[in-house]
Order: C-alpha cells, then structure tokens, then sequence
C-alpha cells in the first residue's frame, strides 16, 4: 500500500490508547503553533521572537522594562483574572456535553447573570463583602434557572437544545440591550453604566506592596469548582448518572435513570457554572455591558472545553492556555508591529484546531481500522 | 441452460461463528418469480446481499446472463440490470418523488452545447410512463415525508426500474403492509414479470408464495434444503421443510405444576411512534414456575410485549398487574426494586453501558444503593467485589477482568454478563428477549440450563424467541404472536412445533 507508512505514523502518534486524548489535545496545540509560526514567518516576523512576547505579554517570561508599580507578576495577576470566566464557562460546557447536551447557550447565559446581578447589586450600595457575595449568589440562580429552562424544554417537547440555546442568545441579548439602552445607559461611554466598586468580583488596580495588580477574588471559587466538577464525575452517584445519560439514553432508561431529571439537573448545573462566568466576566474583567453583543468568550469556551476533552482538570489547563495567548498576542502585536487583528488572529487558530481535534481522533481510529483490514487480507491471500 | 439469467454456483458466505449460506447453488430462469423461504436466519438474505454486492461469497461463483462476473458493490450489480428493494428503505424523505428515483443518476441535458443543466422535465415524464406501464400509482412530485408506507414502497420499485433493472430482488416487501396493500403489490410483482422481468422474492410467508410465486427455494440454517414447483408441493409440506426438524421429546425439563400467579397482562394495546399498531388487545399470564414463550416472526410485536411489562413503553391501553398489583404506571426502578428483570433484545444499546467497564455493568441495575454507593458517593471497591464474583460464577471471559471495557467483549461474554447481573438481582419474574440469538452452541445450552434452573427454583419466566427449537426445549406454554395479536395459547405438551411454525407465518387462525 502507497500510504501505509504514513498511516502507521499517525496511528502511532494519536490512536487509540490510554493517552489517546492528551495525545490528540497535545497534537492540536503543536500544530496550531506551528500554523502560527507560519503566519508570524510570512510576515517577515521571527516565529520565536513571537512566541516568547506572547510569554512576556502573560506574565511568564519579564518583559525589559515595566511602568511603574508594574511586574511580570502583576501581568500573571492580570491572566489569572481573564481567565477566571473562561474556567467557569468551558466547565459549563464541559458538564452539559458529559450529559450529551450541547449548550451553545453560554455566551446568553453569562449576558443573563452578569446584567441580573449589575441591575440588583451592582447599583446598590451594599457594603463591600457582602454585595460581592450577592452578586456570585444571584449569578448562580440566575445561571441555574436559564440553565434549567433549557434542559426543561429539550426534556419535556424533545425540543432541540441547539436551536432553542440560539433562540435564547439572541432574545437575551435584544431584550437586555433594551433595557441598558432605555434605563441603564452611560451617555458617554453607551454602554450601561459602571456597576460600584463594592460589587466588583476583582480588586482592580489593588496595592499590595509596592505593586499595582488586579486580584480576581473568584478565582478560588474557579479551582473549587474544578475540583467539585471532577469529585461529581468521578466518584458521586448524581455525576456516574450524568455520564451514563450522555453515553446512551436507553441503556440508562433500562438501567432505571430518569433521562429527563438528569438532562435538566446537567443543564441547571452547566448554567450555574455559566452564571459564574458572566458575573465574573461583566462584574469582574469589565464592570459594565455592551448592548446588543454578547461575549464571544461563551463561544471559545466550547473549543477550549473540548481541547481539554471536557474534562474538568483539563478544561482548567485549557482555558489557562488559551487565554495566556488571547492575552500575549496583545503586547505580541506592540513588541512585534504586527496588527491586533493579526494577534487575534493566532487565537483564532489555536481554537479552530482544538475543535478539529475530535476529527483527528476519528481519522487516527479509522486508519487503525484500515490497517487492521488490509492485514487481514494480506494474510488471506 | 439458455434461459438461466441468474445462476448462483455452490456459494458459501461465513461470518464468524456461523455459516450465513452453506453451499447453496440456484438457477433463476428469465422471467420467472422465484422465492427464497426460510425462518429468520436462515441466510435468505444474506444470499441475495452477495448477488447485490453487499457482502462477497467466501467461496463459489456467480454467473449473470452466462457470464460469471464479480460482484463488489451495489453500483456494480446496478450495472447489471440487479436491483433490489431493501426492508428499510433507503429515500431521502424531504425530497420529491422524482429527485429521490434519480439520485445517484442524474439526468443531463447540455446548453448551448457545454453548461449541462438537470433534465427534471424528461425524468418525470419518464417517471410517469414507468409508472403507468406496471401499475405503480405514484406522484412524482410528491414529498417522501407525506407518502404513506405502501407508496414509498412503490418509490423503490420506480427507483430499479429507472435504472433499467431486469433482475428485481425483493426483501420481505410484505412485512409493512395491510393486506390489501399486500394484494396490490402482488399484482404489480406480476405485473413486472408479465412485463419481462426476473423477480426474487424473499419471504417467510407462505400464502404469498403461493398466490405469485412460480418456483420456491426453501433456506433452513443456511443450507439449501430443496427447491419446489409451487404447485406441487402443500403450504404444510413447505412450513416443516422451512422449520427444518421433527420436534424430538428429549428435555431435561420437569412437568410444570402450576402456582400462584405473578404476572397478568390485561388487553394490553401499543401504537408504536408511526400511530401503527403494534400490539393488539394482548392478554395472558405467568405464574409461579412457570416457563411462557412467545413465538413469532421478528416484529410481530412481542418484543414490544416485553418491553411494556419491563416498563420501556408505556401501552396506549391495558393493564400489566404483578403479584396483584396495577403496576402500569410504575416506573422503570420501581419495576426492578418489585423484581422483575429484564434481558433485553438489544444487548449492545440498551443492556450495557458499552463504554463502561465490566466492574459498572455488572452493578447496573444496583448501583444507586448500599451496598454500591452510600450517601451518593458510588464505592469502586464494591463494584469490583461483585464484579469478580459473578465474573467467577458466571465463567464471563474477558481481557482485563472488572476493568474491562464492556465494547471489546465478545457478544457472548456480553450477554452472560446481562444475564450474571439480571439473576443476580434474586427477582421474582424474569423477562428473556432473544437471550441466545446469535450466540455459540456452548453459550446457548449454558444459558438454556440457566432458564430453566431459574423456573425450577420457582421464579415465573417470560421468554421472547424466534428460535422455535429453543422455545419447544424450554416452554411450559406457548404463545404464537402474528401482526400484534395473540394468534393461540398452548401448553407446550400439547402441541408440535409445525403446528407453531404454522401459526407464526399466519396461515391458521384461531376462531
């Protein structure tokens, strides 16, 4: 056979096997990297040079000089910040996915929370830790009843979770830019109004020391749910339902579950999740909403989750890397003189290649397949 | 012979641990109906997937028009004039009539010499004339969605006749339609061979056979067991030479004695999600003990029948009462905590959790209380006690012992896995759907002596099987189910299995 050497190779690198899905995620990243350098190379840019000011821009390489009260560290302090919704949103699609459901809800989800929580708290003037509490707890009902309502509908009509979570995206975006627009509105900015310091989910430009840094307050809560997420899939008897559910629904019928309590409890959990990640997204990294857009954070959360192959540690690991990039590529695009939108542009490519890596895997399986078959009639013959 | 169009010379087909066509040879004259009879399983339609070019012969050969030639795919049994009207059809069912019968063969017309444009004009009408020459009443404009079954049949038969077949392989064409739909089909099959054409018809109904039929093969286990003029031989002699053996009285099986009753089925009625009825007014009982079976042709509605008991369809009408009590309304849970249990049709899709190891399938159906979780934190290492147990007990082979992943066991071993799990949960009724089907014959004399221990130890059974031999060895009554309705109940001592085999194909009705 022509191809049989290079079959072989790819089976080896990403077929089946115990580390299939690191193997595959690890494969996505590399070449991703390397269609990056490409990228960086035709525009008469130096790949490494690039790569190593994405580093600096996050905070893990110094940078060679630094404004005032400003560190390496304080520009890790800045990534851990970003990064803390993206844990939370790729978790939300991670757990929904666990269950076979595939919530495209997220980016409505965290729309939702985030303007609940700015509307009631946000503008209040509840002393400090308090309204900081509130504001996480209003953004897990809210994320857990849209949440709730979608597993609901795609229970109860068989509805389809894919058409009604892009329904939702965009009444939630309409209806709510209609209210920041005729109550909420900031006329200088046209966004609505800043939400008060108090409610802020981030300490922004906090002192500590002699530095300047922005502390993500949630970001804890972030890890915890990581834990949490992974204690429920693994060990608890709610997380094994969830999973069974998602492998295939009449085994699990047969097996005594009730498909329609699972499906809606994956939902509301993945919109509590959701919910965490609009308010620390709205009420943590920004203080205020956009009318009329909606984050595209929910929307790269379904990439980064898959490149973490829904799991939830991985999901984590993911998210960090991904947005170490989104945020490298800024200083990247300053230090280098390349465009923003060139930067973006390698974001953009490290997603697209996660979300291709179920399509590797498959291509690995079914050139084991064929080589097992071509063996087969070899030996026949 | 000159007049032989199709000639199948000494075919062998094996699939692991079976052999689906054992040496079959056949001529198909020119213009002639011939049928293909036998049980389920009996490799009628594995013989004429190979003259399709679905499956390739092991050994033998395969001689169209003379010539012998090899059959690889479809598309190339298309170009010889083969065509064959499938059980499930194959319609894309949002396109019309027309676009569906010239998929795959497009017809062109050329602008202005080079832009090549779809010549829907000329297909319909060529559709139209098709269809008025042979009978087949159908609108070529009209979606496949809003057609009725029969009419979508009718679609198939235009779609071989467009591409100019003249060998016409029908597989079970009846199995979907009303009698009188069934009357008009036959007259179309005559129809097209008064028009020229050769037609095989695959079929396990006698009366069929007998209304078009020229010639018959008979198919038994994959051997071919004779081949009849239709007018010289009896529906009688054709359903024993179809069923295959004289029912000897040989099973370690003690008399039934009778007791108490644990399930009643009270004029159970299920419409499936076509608004079809697939279960008719079904009554019967299982007592204490006591083995019942129900025969019939696959889809005849008894697996529906046990799936209604076990609580994975909820009936339109009817009553199932257990040990007493009205458990209709009862959940799938609730049905397992009262004890029944449930070996299902479908091992791979509904009995396992493929992607789950052995250690969790064992435990499916016990996994949510002490001693497997405690407070919902699920405990591995009683998982794993159980599992080895019963993988002990139960002789389940597999790679990795517990830690197995249930898909890469062998069918076998997967389904003494079910039934290890299923008796292990010490229940009162036990419901077998096709426990043996296509199991070796260790496998099945092991699981037949498990069935029987379970009636001996005093636990009712429910057995759903095709296979009458096992459902003659193992029964204490037998119920023969025929289009959804209960075509007799008969205690097993009194009856033969010809006279079942009769009654599954529908040829004797109980007054």
């Amino acid at each position: 056979m022509k191809h049989e050497g290079y079959k072989k190779a790819v089976v080896r690198m990403l077929g089946p096997g115990r580390t299939q899905y690191l193997r595959v995620s690890l494969f996505c990243i590399v070449i991703s990297l390397i269609a990056g350098s490409v990228l960086l190379a035709l525009l008469g840019k130096n790949p490494l040079e690039g790569y190593v000011s994405i580093l600096q821009g996050a905070g893990f390489l110094p940078k060679a000089r630094y404004a005032g009260h400003r560190s390496m560290f304080t520009d890790f302090m800045s990534l851990v910040n970003y990064t803390t919704p993206m844990i939370f949103a790729s978790l939300s699609f991670a757990v929904a996915m666990r269950c076979g459901i595939f919530n495209i809800n997220i980016s409505g989800m965290m729309l939702f929370s985030g303007f609940i929580a700015s509307i009631t708290v946000g503008y209040s003037s509840i002393p400090a830790p308090f309204a900081q509490i509130l504001v996480v707890l209003i953004g897990v009902i809210s994320g857990a009843l849209s949440g709730a309502l979608v597993g609901w509908l795609k229970h109860r009509f068989n509805a389809n979770e894919v058409v009604i979570s892009i329904m939702f995206n965009y009444i939630v975006s309409y209806v709510i830019s209609f209210f920041i627009q005729t109550m909420f509105v900031d006329p200088t900015t046209r966004q609505s109004v800043r939400v008060g310091d108090n409610a802020m989910l981030t300490g922004v430009d906090t002192m500590v020391g002699d530095l300047r840094m922005d502390i993500s307050y949630v970001f804890p809560l972030a890890v915890l749910a990581v834990v949490l997420i992974g204690f429920m899939f693994s060990k608890t008897r709610i997380g094994f339902e969830l999973k069974a559910v998602g492998m295939n629904h009449n085994a699990s019928r047969y097996a005594g579950i009730r498909i329609g309590r699972s499906v809606i409890f994956s939902m509301a959990l993945s919109g509590i999740l959701a919910g965490l990640a609009g308010v620390s997204y709205y009420m943590g990294t920004f203080g205020s909403i956009q009318p009329r857009v909606i984050p595209t954070l929910g929307f790269d959360s379904i990439a980064v989750a898959l490149l973490g192959n829904n799991s939830p540690i991985g999901c984590l690991l993911a998210s960090f890397l991904v947005m170490t990039i989104s945020n490298g590529t800024t200083y990247m695009s300053s230090r280098l003189g390349v465009l923003r939108e060139i930067a973006s542009l390698i974001t953009g490519i490290l997603l697209l290649f996660s979300a291709c890596g179920g399509a590797f895997k498959a291509l690995a399986d079914r050139y084991k397949e064929e080589l097992k078959s071509e063996n087969k009639k070899g030996g026949s013959r | 012979m000159a007049d032989d169009i199709v000639v199948l010379d000494h075919i062998t087909k094996r699939f692991p641990r079976i052999v689906a066509n054992d040496d079959i040879s056949l001529s198909i004259k020119k213009g002639e109906i011939y049928a293909l009879l036998g049980e389920n399983g009996a490799g009628k339609s594995t013989l004429m997937s190979v003259l399709f070019g679905l499956y390739e012969p092991d050994e033998g050969r395969i001689i169209i028009r003379g010539k012998e030639v090899q059959i690889h795919s479809p598309r190339e049994a298309s170009a010889l004039n083969i065509g064959m009207v499938h059980q499930h059809f194959k319609l894309v069912s949002d396109q019309s009539v027309t676009e569906n019968i010239i998929l795959g063969i497009e017809p062109t017309v050329k602008r202005l010499g080079i832009l090549s444009r779809l010549d829907m004009k000329g297909a319909r009408e060529r559709i139209r004339k098709l269809s008025s020459d042979y009978g087949l009443d159908v609108d070529p404009d009209a979606k496949i969605e809003d057609l009725p079954v029969s009419a979508r049949q009718r679609v198939e038969i235009l779609k071989m006749l467009y591409r100019d077949a003249e060998i016409l392989i029908f597989d079970e064409p009846t199995a979907v339609l009303t009698p009188q739909e069934i009357d008009s089909l036959l007259h179309v099959i005559k129809a097209l061979r008064d028009g020229g054409k050769t037609i095989i018809l695959i079929t396990h109904k006698l009366d069929e056979i007998k209304k078009v039929a020229d010639r018959c093969a008979i198919l038994c286990r994959g051997k071919l067991v004779g081949i009849y003029d239709v007018n010289s031989i009896s529906t009688q002699e054709m359903a024993s030479l179809m069923v295959g053996y004289e029912y000897t009285d040989e099973v370690n099986k003690k008399n039934y004695s009778g007791g108490d009753t644990i399930l009643q089925v009270e004029n159970v009625t299920l419409y499936n999600q076509d608004k079809v009825k697939v279960v008719d007014d079904v009554s019967f009982c299982v007592h204490k003990g006591e083995i019942v079976s129900i025969a019939g042709v696959a889809g005849n509605g008894q697996v529906e029948v046990a799936d209604v008991v076990a609580g994975m369809l909820i009936p339109s009408a009817g009553r199932i009462v257990y040990k007493g009590m009205d458990i209709t309304g009862k959940s799938i849970r609730e049905r397992t905590e009262e004890g029944i249990a449930y070996i299902p049709e479908d091992r791979q899709d509904v009995g396992l959790l493929l992607d789950c190891d052995l250690a969790v399938n064992l435990a499916l159906k016990s996994y949510y209380h002490e001693p497997y979780c405690s407070r919902g934190i699920l405990k591995p290492v009683e998982f794993r006690k159980n599992g080895e147990m019963l993988i002990d007990q139960y002789d389940i082979r597999s790679s990795e012992g517990c830690s197995t992943i249930v898909r890469s066991m062998s069918g076998g071993n997967q389904q003494k896995a079910i039934i290890a799990r299923e008796i292990s949960l010490d229940a009162d009724l036990y419901i077998f759907v096709q426990p043996t089907r296509g199991l070796d014959v260790g496998a099945i004399k092991n699981i037949q002596e498990r069935i029987l221990a379970l009636s001996e130890e005093g636990k009712a059974v429910l057995l759903i099987s095709l296979e009458l031999e096992e459902i003659m060895n193992l029964s204490d009554t037998v119920i023969v189910m025929y289009n959804g309705r209960i075509q007799t109940v008969r205690k097993r001592s009194e009856v033969t299995a010809n006279e079942i085999g009769y009654y599954m194909m529908g040829a004797k009705h109980e007054a």
